[in-house]
């Protein structure tokens, strides 16, 4: 069986940490708050993540170059979490010496303030179990419904990894 | 009493309408008046609907929309109902064709005499024909005929002739939005469409969709169209015939023959026609692919996201195209375990990117450079066999491995359903970027004269051009029908430039090439 080191991401259909470095944000700049990060590399036709950003962080050259976030401009509202038809964009931030990522979730059962999850990184592995601190349900616009929740984990550096969660429920 | 339903879906909200029962061979199935016979017999737990006639191999159903004719049976005494399009009644009673054939199935095979070879048999003397047919039909499984007539069937179908100045076949996304711009401007419009409900292949797609916010991106297909067919619905110059087949085009008379419900035949004669059929779904050649429990990615999405009933326990998919990717997330949505996607392909995993990390994040496997050999099980699918594939394609001896599943889902691409454009006469191209054969067309989608041409029909490609499509055919159609208005040439510029900038990614180089050759400037030279 081939291993997932021997293909690319596009054969493998995941990247690696180091293959989207350029558009994961500076440890810095997660210290300072919420940022987006659009893990969305490939020339699609699609644009309404930039459309939707009130600060206008997020730079479309047109309908098919991939997105380009200005972290400076960027207020993380989740604007842009809420709308992508890809579910590839996700805030992450550090505070208090713990690590924060939010994320599109579209699955069962309903998440609650205080559920712990399982997390797992681009591969599908579990990294970890954190908390689940701000869920917030999506019942009217386009691409409702949808739940955007943020999980928080005790490794700051984790939050660079998990890109998504399974619910613990006893 | 095994019910394979879904109760508990995070995006919709299955609203399944009254409880009823239906009787299959006499015995009670819970079903609800919203389903088709199909989805209730299959949430029911039955797998095999019919035996082929040939073999007398055991089927299933494959498209899940009255399509591929696997699921035929007997329902209220009239054999052969594709049980997959026939909606629910209280109290109906369904009856399974396999028959005979089931205890005498072994013994014909040892005698080695397919049935095609006695039927032709026992026709002479012409007074054993009828006697034989009996039995013959029973040994087949081509059902029964009626000994009399049903109680509640009509007994003189009716007939009826229609004119219209639009004719919209097909009530898709581009079939929609045609009618709805040529509505808009004053077309008196006709949409014809086989299903009950209009919106095509919308209804069961649960994600949002890319493209340009302006038009459909960011929605969910199943809102898109149920905003769409609200918006037409409340048209006074458009008229619905749903659960309505065209037939058939007749050129010297310029009319299209309907068969409506109830058989109902209808005449209806346009000024313009809009042929927006859609596309079958292709299947693969592998050993049992015809087993019940092997799927189109539709059929599955059909049961799933229709009629929110689980088509297995754990499925293996088949391709990699965004359709497959797509089916793999709606299955991890509704709590069905993905044994894994094969992809065959060695250059990368075909469809989005973004689509392939979404389910590969929630750890289903993607396992390249493989291909399915052969789904295993007698009756229906238990596990399959793939097998890696070296750098020319060709099977690695030796590298056959086993994956437990209980359905397989075959995403392969679709193939344009291209039967009603044939007989307007066009120029028929082969274009395999294209997904298969289509009519030459020029600039403003007509292959004939009076006829236009949009969606999957015209080339296999997204909902969203689709629908720009289907607004463009719709817009030149009301232009030759001398119903412009001042806005109308603007918004062709506005579509086209959309549709230019949504074909302008790496992922549609080949169909823009494609698109180029099939396409000429005025298909009035081309057809003379």
């Amino acid at each position: 069986m081939i291993q997932d080191n021997e293909l690319n991401a596009l054969q493998r259909g995941y990247y690696y940490r180091d293959e989207i470095s350029h558009v994961l944000p500076s440890r810095e700049r997660l210290e300072k708050g919420r940022v987006a990060v659009i893990e969305c590399i490939e020339e699609i036709p699609c644009n309404p993540c930039s459309v939707v950003c009130p600060t206008g962080a997020i730079f479309k050259a047109d309908l098919c170059t991939p997105s380009i976030v200005e972290v400076d401009k960027c207020a993380g509202c989740t604007k842009c979490v809420a709308v992508c038809p890809g579910l590839a964009i996700f805030l992450q931030m550090i505070k208090g010496g713990k690590g924060y990522v939010t994320m599109p979730y579209e699955l069962n059962p309903a998440p609650k303030v205080g559920d712990k999850a399982f997390m797992y990184d681009r591969s599908g592995k579990e990294v970890g179990i954190g908390n689940i601190v701000q869920p917030t349900y999506q019942d009217k616009g386009d691409s409702y419904p949808r739940w955007i929740v943020t999980v928080e984990m005790d490794n700051p550096d984790l939050s660079y990894e998990v890109r998504a969660i399974k619910i613990k429920r006893d | 009493m095994t019910d394979w339903r879904i109760y508990d879906h995070p995006i919709v909200e299955f609203d399944r309408g009254k409880e009823v029962t239906l009787y299959l061979d006499g015995k009670p199935i819970k079903a609800f008046d919203s389903e088709t016979v199909a989805a209730a017999l299959y949430a029911s737990g039955l797998r095999e609907f019919s035996k082929s006639i040939k073999y007398r191999r055991p089927r299933g159903f494959f498209c899940a929309i009255g399509r591929c004719s696997s699921c035929m049976m007997e329902v209220d005494g009239v054999p052969n109902v594709r049980t997959c399009v026939a909606p629910v009644k209280d109290g109906m009673k369904i009856r399974s064709q396999k028959t005979l054939a089931r205890f005498l199935n072994p013994i014909l095979n040892l005698m080695k005499l397919p049935p095609q070879k006695y039927m032709r048999m026992f026709t002479r003397p012409s007074i054993i024909y009828k006697p034989a047919m009996m039995v013959m039909r029973q040994l087949t499984g081509i059902g029964k005929p009626a000994e009399e007539i049903p109680e509640n069937m009509e007994i003189t179908p009716k007939s009826m002739e229609l004119e219209t100045e639009f004719l919209v076949i097909g009530g898709g996304p581009a079939g929609l939005m045609g009618a709805l711009e040529a509505a808009k401007r004053g077309v008196n419009v006709t949409i014809v469409d086989d299903k009950d409900m209009l919106g095509g292949q919308l209804v069961k797609q649960t994600h949002t969709f890319f493209s340009d916010i302006k038009y459909a991106a960011g929605k969910r297909g199943f809102n898109l169209g149920k905003t769409m067919v609200e918006e037409i619905k409340e048209m006074n110059n458009v008229k619905i015939l749903t659960n309505t087949t065209a037939v058939g085009y007749y050129p010297s008379e310029n009319r299209v023959l309907l068969v409506g419900p109830e058989e109902t035949s209808v005449k209806i004669k346009a000024e313009k026609y809009l042929i927006a059929t859609g596309a079958y779904e292709k299947n693969l050649v592998f050993e049992n692919n015809d087993l019940p429990g092997v799927y189109g990615a539709g059929g599955v999405q059909t049961l799933l996201n229709v009629y929110g009933i689980k088509p297995g326990n754990r499925g293996l998919i088949i391709g990699t195209g965004n359709v497959a990717l797509m089916v793999a997330y709606h299955l991890i949505q509704a709590g069905i375990e993905v044994a894994g996607i094969v992809a065959p392909s060695r250059r990368r995993v075909k469809g989005y990117h973004v689509h392939a990390a979404k389910i590969k994040r929630h750890g289903v496997p993607i396992i390249t450079r493989h291909t399915i050999k052969r789904a295993l099980g007698t009756n229906f699918v238990k596990d399959a066999i793939i097998v890696g594939l070296d750098e020319n394609y060709e099977e690695i001896e030796g590298s056959e491995k086993k994956i437990e599943c209980d359905f397989i889902c075959v995403g392969v691409g679709l193939s344009p359903a291209y039967d009603l454009v044939k007989l307007f006469n066009p120029e028929m191209k082969f274009i395999p970027n294209l997904g298969g054969f289509i009519p030459i067309r020029d600039k403003q989608y007509r292959f004939v004269e009076n006829a236009y041409i949009a969606g999957d029909v015209s080339s296999i490609e997204e909902a969203t051009t689709a629908m720009l499509e289907g607004s463009l055919a719709g817009l030149y159609a009301t232009k030759a029908l001398g119903k412009s208005d001042e806005s109308i040439d603007a918004k062709i510029a506005e579509y086209s430039h959309a549709l230019e900038e949504d074909r302008n990614s790496p992922f549609s180089t080949g169909l823009v090439k494609a698109m180029r050759e099939v396409t000429v400037e005025n298909i009035l030279e081309v057809i003379q």
